[in-house]
């Protein structure tokens, strides 16, 4: 049996390639290719930054040649794209590349933001939609739930997922580490653009109560505060707004800073002790750098937050060395129950050949010996018992060796001891 | 009796600074809370220590230094375990357990060393002043603890590093909080430890003020602590203003206290 895997993902292939490839409902492709004669096995991994597809095969070439052949027609054709358009953006992965590959995917070793938790989630939803459409068998279960297992130990025996990377994950962190819980916290937004709504989102499912959105234009800013259960107001209110706030996270054009160190120093007198924490997404800033001198006052803007997560990507890619030995451990593991397989057909061909001597052997005894039925069935009980022992050492033997390289050997050995040819019929034997 | 239990409160606070340890290298929430359970163990083993203290033979007087560091160690841990009812503090255990230990370890060193003492005619003063100072002393301490850590915090945020994942500090809010709590309640105990002092000076001389340089120092820290007290309370000082006089404060306090004793 091999494994085989091709795909493209965020370094081989541009993002408007990808989401041209991409499927929705993996079932119908994944039995038209498990219908073929060469591939016994299949799943289909389809992200926003990859199309994988990883198969069980009897015949390499052949899958090989089915593999993109499915790429060009079953997945590009209907979109225009040829065999020659998307041959330079697909990677291919064979036996035990395919194996590390699969566990690197799973451990978010191989995502665009290595360490982000949702491919996990995405590798075992593509499993499951394997197995439900009767494409995975026992090889592809037995690997998908290695790379289960794998990714479960890099992510509690590494700290790859643990230090924020995106810039709101980092901005919320932060306000963590000024505040004690931020659900009694009060919000306030300054902007109505983009970025404000995303952080509106975020900011709700953190579970702030109390959020304000000010705009210049008080209109857009009620329209977003309806969505989201914040209150609107017009941009004269930012002083008495800014005495209310905890947090401020600001995002609106104009050429001068909107939060100034004396309108802030302003807020801080009023509430003494109560901290400020200002997040400037603004470009250009909109809040002066100097209200960071204020002592009560944090203030971060892109190049700050966009620090700390570079900071952050960079301890996790120190991290990645450790999740790389822990995959190559599985992978090895694995390796070694896939090579065990090899040995089935020459154990259980023994297994037959010796059970067929006893058979024989016992037949003719028992036609001598005339014994009664309790004896028969002593003497039935003993030849098995004799026979299992005989075989239980070589037999756990093989079973070893064949997960090793050299192993092959052994199980070579064994069929010419044991005159074990594939096509000979077990009950022949002498 | 009073110096197994001290053995055994000792014991189980190196344990629970080594599991806090270990959960904190582990990232592991049941190690954690698991050395909170060993610190709560060890803090009522260590009531039991020094509530059968008077059994020794001699009795060790509580203004011994051993038996006065080990009731501050136990009115410390007390606190912080209370405070770590309604604050995420679970991490500091890694701090305060091996601070418990240390002072008991010493206590259990000295404790059988220690001479009876003989106050004759001062009373209860003795005593009263040595728990009150000493309760006084370790809440304190723990303000002074959780000063030195916003302080730490308040630089690591203002200079934009990453979080150290090793050892996550409390937030500010909560550092301030233990702070603030800390001083209102330390420095009443402090005030009375000072006064049940005097008396004591009272009861022994005649005169409220003996001139000693211990009275001295502690007055002067006193006077510090209440104009600290004043600022925070009154005069709505700066949460950062308030950890770094907390810790100076404290650090006076020590110097007044402990200090003076091993110099004079």
């Amino acid at each position: 049996m091999r494994i085989l895997l091709l795909g493209m993902n965020h370094r081989s292939a541009p993002l408007e390639l990808r989401e041209q490839l991409a499927v929705e409902d993996p079932a119908p492709p994944l039995q038209k290719l498990v219908a073929s004669e060469d591939i016994d096995e299949a799943a289909l991994l389809s992200t926003c930054n990859r199309v994988e597809v990883v198969v069980v095969t009897r015949g390499l070439e052949a899958a090989r040649m089915r593999l993109h052949s499915f790429f060009a027609r079953d997945l590009g054709e209907r979109q225009g794209l040829s065999l020659r358009d998307l041959e330079p953006h697909l990677y291919e992965h064979v036996d035990g590349d395919a194996m590390r590959h699969v566990l690197r995917v799973a451990s978010s070793l191989d995502s665009m933001v290595v360490g982000e938790p949702q491919i996990l989630g995405q590798t075992k939803e593509a499993y499951r939609r394997a197995v439900e459409c009767g494409a995975a068998g026992p090889l592809l279960g037995r690997l998908f739930q290695h790379a289960f297992v794998t990714a479960k130990r890099v992510r509690t025996e590494t700290r790859l997922a643990e230090r924020p990377v995106s810039v709101a994950r980092v901005a919320l962190d932060l306000a963590h580490q000024i505040f004690e819980d931020l659900a009694d916290k009060r919000a306030l937004l300054i902007g109505a653009g983009e970025m404000i709504e995303t952080a509106l989102d975020f900011l709700r499912r953190e579970g702030l109560e109390s959020i304000r959105v000010a705009n210049r234009t008080p209109e857009r800013a009620a329209e977003l505060a309806t969505r989201f259960g914040a209150s609107a107001h017009g941009l004269e209110e930012l002083p008495a707004l800014l005495r209310e706030a905890d947090v401020v996270l600001s995002s609106i054009g104009g050429e001068h800073p909107i939060l100034t160190e004396a309108r802030v120093a302003e807020a801080l007198r009023t509430r003494p002790g109560r901290p400020i924490f200002v997040i400037d997404i603004g470009v250009p800033r909109n809040a002066e750098p100097t209200i960071d001198r204020l002592d009560n006052a944090y203030l971060y803007d892109l190049d700050d937050l966009g620090s700390v997560a570079r900071d952050n990507a960079e301890q996790r890619h120190r991290e990645t060395a450790q999740g790389e030995a822990i995959v190559e451990e599985e992978r090895q593991r694995f390796d070694g129950w896939l090579s065990a397989l090899r040995a089935v057909p020459t154990i259980r061909h023994l297994r037959e050949r010796v059970e067929a001597i006893r058979a024989r052997e016992l037949e003719s005894a028992l036609r001598r010996l005339r014994l009664g039925e309790r004896e028969r069935g002593e003497v039935e009980q003993l030849t098995r018992s004799i026979v299992n022992k005989i075989l239980h050492a070589p037999v756990s033997r093989l079973r070893r060796e064949a997960e090793r390289e050299e192993g092959m050997a052994y199980l070579e050995a064994a069929r010419v001891l044991f005159d074990l040819d594939e096509d000979a019929d077990p009950s022949d034997a002498e | 009796m009073a110096l197994q239990l001290h053995e055994w409160a000792a014991a189980f606070y190196l344990v629970a600074g080594l599991v806090a340890w270990l959960g904190m290298a582990q990232r592991s929430a049941g190690l954690e809370r698991g050395s909170v359970g060993l610190l709560l163990a060890g803090a009522l083993l260590h009531v039991g220590a020094l509530s059968t203290l008077h059994n020794l033979d001699p009795t060790p007087p509580l203004t011994d230094l051993p038996a006065a560091v080990s009731f501050m160690a136990c009115i410390g841990t007390l606190f912080f375990l209370v405070l770590l009812r309604w604050l995420r503090l679970a991490g500091l255990c890694v701090l305060v357990a091996p601070v418990a230990f240390a002072s008991v370890f010493y206590a259990v060193l000295r404790l059988p060393r220690a001479a009876a003492a003989s106050f004759a005619g001062s009373g209860s003063w003795p005593h009263a002043h040595v728990l009150l100072s000493s309760a006084g002393l370790a809440l304190l301490g723990v303000s002074g603890l959780a000063g030195l850590l916003f302080l730490a915090e308040h630089r690591r945020l203002k200079a934009k590093r990453p979080i150290d994942l090793r050892f996550p500090l409390p937030s500010l809010e909560a550092l301030d909080r233990v702070n603030r709590v800390s001083l209102a309640a330390g420095f009443p105990l402090l005030t009375l430890g000072v006064v049940s002092g005097m008396l004591w000076v009272d009861a022994e001389s005649g005169h409220l003020w003996s001139g000693s340089p211990h009275e001295t120092f502690s007055v002067i820290a006193w006077a510090v602590y209440a104009v600290l007290v004043g600022a925070r309370f009154g005069a709505s000082q700066g949460a950062r203003q308030a950890a770094a006089s907390a810790v100076g404060g404290f650090a006076l306090l020590c110097f007044a206290v402990i200090g003076v004793e091993l110099l004079v």
